[in-house]
């Protein structure tokens, strides 16, 4: 932990984290300054500039920005969060038995990731949640059947390299069981490598999740998210560029955040890029 | 319902200067250009019997044109017939046809074309659109070159009204055998005729020198471009690549401000928005149920918010001719008081939980409207989910029809028999969707459909609203505007609703 | 090298056939389909039952799944990518006349990326951690940072708002008939793209540039007293290529089928667009057809840059 904070873009992304952590808290249990799906339907109240009543302004309905900013973060985060776990671990499970295995299974294997990696990634995605239909649940597997071939290649090469070790063929020599060779000198190796795609696939897995909500295919209103936020706040951009920009920041920063964690990572672990 | 959809479009003027036009024609128009026009949906062919979506149908009135239109106040007037009359028993319809009218192939328009087209409206195969409109013609005689007789087989005044829909627009009888989809054959008697389209890009439309209309049309071509985004349509238009747009988004069209080189024109809609509620669902089967929601809703506040008030409560009726003052229908008032009783009394005191559907871009405010009543109808403990999917599976869902709720707009007619009939007789072909049947429902639109007497006519449908909006099967909303855009520059243009831009053939470009 | 050649070819294969199924089966899960999709539901009302078949058969939607798979495939290999409905001509002519948009796009944006990314990696290496070193971050990090459809709407708004212009008023001119208005046209989708990418190849650029400046022979020439300059181009960069050529063919790969947010929200006749506005319309063939095309395209690119690998870098086993 000590190193992570003496890393200067690991710092700050863990600090950018720890806020969007806060803010996570704060959105799952409502904790804002509005219901965030409040309406106010009073003239006076809908599409407010920023200002004392409403810090980030208001929508047409008079609902508060930065309530749904806050509660947004869950829907977003959720959505990044649990798909790149799931993409993480079931391509490192393929990836390192596929590499472990070898033969027929790699070659298959690999060619199904091929097949993946072929296809243009945001259309599967789309095509995967259309015929799931939108929810806020159902980019999730979308997401994480994009990511999946990504971890696996990831998983996949380190394992390559060990396995052609001398030490390894030693141990195999031995009658070491697989099961021990992989989980003490296998995956160890693979660790540092996932790490660095993890973080940075929540940040790409954050910006698909923006996408496909901006297509409508996210969570249902009135429950927000920063995708759907700014869809809705796409035709008022001339109006009440409120709308547009505080949902786009929350997601510029996560991003960010995200992506400074694994240039911190990817230093650490790879100290002869840290000049 | 929806943009795809129309009961009837297309108001067309037939003699310029005539009817009730406040023409802005001061200065004299300068005839030539080429006027380039921006809608967000590309035409899906070129068969105006078929097709139902308002891209096509918009475009394809320019090309071909009716027998009969309707004036901006929705009144019938003449266009390829320039006069008609009913006998005393109402079973014939005789209609004297223009003379002089030529098609784009140069063949003069006869009253064989008339019988070509109706016959082919009325053949299964051809899936025309309006063939249920046309059912009660019996024969169709042809006694001279100028005129047609419609023998019905029971009185149908609608019948007039059905034929100004531009989607039965008159084709040329040497058009039979010919695929009417194939951009070749297409051939009308409008004031601009085909010259070419390439998909999802443009449609180009020249002048038709031979129109019967003298000296129109003033352009000398049309140029109809797809932009699928209307905030995009805007940029375009402020920056004078495009002339004249249709837009429908009031989100969009109300950031046009007076002054900044593009004006706005608005025209009350026929089309309505409306809250479906599916009364063969529980707990919708009580009746009581589905008046505290018509109660309980503000509709005002639904128009406010979700079309920044751009529009109009409406009752069931949106033909301004026929329809009774909203305040004159029951629970128009919103009253929270004696929604709670309705619920109380239905046993529901303590609310409860369904689902509504909405279609994300169709009309482009559903989905904004959907919430609104969401958050109103939580202070009863209702709970109103919603469920947005893009068009065709909310069509399928639509029609099966799947839903507890539904938000909707549907396709308005300036005759109240086409546009109720379909949902509100039991056996109307949308009847399923409206999910409410009634013998009474039939009476009154029985009765209507006969009646010759235009002021008792009038007092029949508006029985007929009353008692709907007391049933509440739905919980109608309000009326939009329909939006043409244009440059400052595009003058002579009048906006007419249903729909129709076919006044652009008296549209010029001041110089 | 040709055997190498012919050796990806026969892989390709199954990996084709793989695509295929995936597209084919995916895009039926959704629910709503052509006939629905054309008509609208009032419209779909008024047909009868016999019609509603009619349709069915027109569309080729009456048989069993499998069976249509199976005449799908048979015409793919005898080149025939089928007929789409909604825009009434061959999915082969539209993939042709929406390609040229998309390739266009994205060598524009890969050139914007590598006009932006590779000297301000080069610049950033040669200082490290300096105040110039800091803003490239800086603006790599934003580059990867920034959701691109956003960018776009942000950039649309500014020409509209401040410059009257809309650079994409519906009508695309190709580069053939007006290759000014054709760059005017391209220019700034192609930014919000390539300002993304910039952020990679900087990146690639400074750590490839680091690593081999590190190197003992480019101390051996900076010994040797060559000047700074020649010690980078001749000796830095070219060893620094292959990292770089790699990250370009796939993220070229990925741009062909990734512009399909910038294609929509700049209203570009791209192929991203054709397959997406396919989905929504339920438009069969072309979902199928387009996306095969999009994946194909992507395997040939990452050939072409294996291809590549071996000839600036001798070493590399044709494996």
């Amino acid at each position: 932990m000590r190193a992570l904070l003496s890393n200067r873009s690991a710092a700050i992304g863990t600090g950018i984290s720890l806020v969007y952590l806060v803010l996570l808290i704060l959105g799952t249990f409502s904790i804002t300054p509005y219901p965030p799906t409040e309406q106010h339907p009073q003239k006076s109240d809908r599409l407010q500039p920023p200002g004392a009543t409403y810090l980030m302004g208001s929508d047409q309905f008079g609902r508060d920005e930065l309530s749904r900013v806050i509660r947004g973060s869950i829907y977003s985060l959720r959505v990044a969060v649990v798909s790149v776990t799931i993409a993480a671990s079931l391509g490192a499970l393929v990836g390192t038995l596929s590499g472990y295995v070898g033969g027929w299974f790699d070659s298959l294997m690999m060619r199904l990731v091929d097949v993946f990696f072929a296809f243009p990634a945001i259309l599967l995605a789309l095509a995967v949640v259309s015929a799931l239909g939108p929810g806020a649940n159902n980019a999730i597997p979308a997401i994480a059947i994009v990511y999946t071939p990504i971890f696996a290649r990831v998983a996949r090469a380190p394992v390559l390299t060990v396995k052609a070790l001398d030490y390894i063929t030693a141990a195999r020599c031995l009658g070491v069981p697989s099961w021990r060779i992989v989980r003490f000198h296998v995956l160890p190796n693979t660790i540092s490598p996932l790490l660095i795609t993890i973080s940075l696939a929540l940040s790409w897995a954050l910006l698909t999740e923006a996408g496909l909500s901006f297509l409508g295919l996210g969570p249902q209103p009135p429950e927000p998210s920063w995708g759907l936020m700014l869809k809705e706040g796409r035709n008022f951009i001339e109006t009440a560029p409120w709308l547009s920009i505080f949902p786009g920041l929350a997601i510029l920063f996560a991003v960010l955040g995200f992506n400074l964690l694994g240039d911190g990572l990817q230093e650490l672990f790879d100290p002869r890029r840290n000049t | 319902m929806f943009k795809r959809i129309v009961l009837l479009a297309a108001a067309l003027l037939t003699v310029f200067g005539l009817g009730s036009t406040q023409t802005t024609r001061a200065q004299t128009p300068t005839p030539g250009g080429t006027l380039v026009v921006a809608q967000n949906a590309d035409i899906s062919g070129f068969d105006p019997h078929t097709l139902p979506d308002f891209p096509t149908v918009r475009a394809l009135g320019l090309i071909y044109e009716t027998l009969v239109t309707v004036d901006s106040n929705l009144k019938l007037i003449p266009n390829l017939a320039e006069s008609w009359k009913f006998s005393d028993d109402g079973l014939t319809l005789t209609l004297n046809l223009h003379k002089g009218v030529k098609f784009h192939s140069g063949d003069v328009f006869t009253s064989a074309d008339v019988k070509y087209t109706l016959q082919r409206i009325l053949d299964e195969k051809t899936k025309a659109l309006v063939r249920s409109n046309f059912i009660d013609i019996k024969t169709v005689d042809t006694p001279d070159d100028n005129t047609v007789v419609l023998t019905l087989s029971k009185p149908n005044v609608s019948i007039l009204t059905a034929l100004a829909n531009a989607t039965a627009a008159i084709l040329s009888a040497k058009s039979a055998g010919l695929d009417l989809k194939d951009k070749k054959n297409v051939n009308g008697t409008g004031a601009f005729k085909f010259e070419s389209w390439e998909p999802s890009q443009r449609l180009v439309l020249a002048a038709n020198k031979a129109y019967w209309q003298a000296g129109l049309p003033y352009l000398d071509k049309i140029e109809i471009r797809v932009i699928p985004e209307e905030a995009s349509i805007l940029a375009a238009l402020r920056s004078g690549d495009v002339n004249f747009a249709v837009l429908n988004d009031p989100t969009v069209a109300t950031t046009i401000k007076a002054g900044s080189g593009v004006t706005l024109q608005r025209v009350p809609a026929l089309a309505y928005h409306v809250l479906q509620l599916n009364s063969t669902r529980k707990p919708f089967t009580d009746v009581r149920v589905r008046q505290a929601l018509s109660c309980a809703i503000d509709r005002q506040q639904v128009l406010d918010t979700a079309a920044l008030g751009e529009g109009q409560v409406t009752g069931p009726i949106t033909i301004p001719l026929y329809r009774t003052p909203t305040d004159q229908l029951p629970c128009y008032k919103p009253d929270l008081a004696k929604a709670k009783s309705l619920l109380a009394d239905a046993g529901l005191s303590g609310g409860f939980t369904f689902t509504v559907i909405a279609a994300s871009q169709e009309p482009p405010t559903a989905v904004a409207e959907a919430q609104n009543v969401a958050a109103q109808l939580a202070p009863l403990g209702i709970t109103m989910k919603i469920e947005t999917m893009d068009l065709n599976a909310y069509v399928k869902r639509w029609l099966a029809p799947d839903f507890d709720a539904a938000i909707a707009l549907n396709g308005g007619s300036p005759d109240p028999h086409l546009q109720f009939v379909r949902y509100w007789t039991s056996g109307g072909n949308l009847n399923k969707v409206a999910a409410l049947s009634d013998p009474k429902y039939d009476d009154l639109l029985g009765k209507g459909q006969k009646e010759v007497d235009p002021q008792k006519r009038i007092t029949i449908y508006q029985d007929f609203e009353k008692q709907l909006a007391s049933d509440a099967p739905w919980v109608w909303l309000y009326v939009g505007y329909e939006y043409r855009a244009m440059q400052d520059s595009v003058k002579g243009y009048i906006a007419t609703p249903l729909n129709s831009i076919a006044y652009l053939r008296q549209a010029y470009i001041q110089k | 090298m040709l055997r190498f050649l012919l050796q990806r070819f026969v892989t390709l294969i199954p990996t084709l056939v793989g695509i295929s199924l995936l597209v084919f089966f995916v895009i039926r899960q959704i629910p709503g389909d052509a006939i629905a999709a054309r008509l609208g539901g009032e419209a779909v009302a008024d047909l009868t039952d016999q019609q509603l078949a009619e349709y069915r058969a027109y569309f080729g939607l009456d048989k069993p799944l499998t069976q249509q798979y199976i005449e799908w495939a048979f015409k793919i290999v005898r080149g025939d990518l089928g007929y789409s409905e909604v825009r009434r001509e061959p999915v082969l002519i539209a993939i042709g006349k929406t390609y040229p948009v998309t390739l266009e796009l994205t060598l524009v944006a890969l050139f914007i990326a590598l006009l932006i990314g590779l000297p301000i990696g080069i610049y950033s290496a040669l200082n490290p951690n300096g105040r110039f070193d800091l803003l490239s971050r800086v603006l790599s990090l934003l580059g990867l940072s920034l959701p691109g459809f956003w960018l776009g709407t942000l950039i649309i708004l500014v020409l509209s708002l401040f410059f009257h212009s809309a650079p994409n008023a519906g009508l695309f001119t190709s580069i053939i008939d007006n290759p000014l208005r054709n760059l005017g046209q391209i220019i700034f989708p192609a930014f919000t793209l390539g300002f993304a990418f910039s952020a990679s190849v900087m990146r690639t650029t400074r750590a490839v540039m680091l690593d081999t400046l590190a190197q003992e022979y480019i101390r051996t020439a900076r010994a040797k007293g060559l000047r700074e300059r020649a010690v980078i181009t001749q000796h830095g960069l070219r060893n620094g290529l292959i990292p770089i050529v790699t990250l370009i063919g796939i993220e070229m790969g990925y741009l062909l089928g990734g512009s399909v947010l910038i294609e929509e929200v700049f209203a570009l006749p791209g192929l991203g667009r054709l397959i997406y506005n396919a989905i929504t319309q339920r438009d069969y063939a072309l979902v199928q057809g387009g996306v095969l095309f999009a994946a194909v395209n992507f395997v040939l690119i990452n050939l072409l840059v294996d291809v590549l690998y071996t000839g600036i870098d001798p070493r590399i086993a044709h494996a």
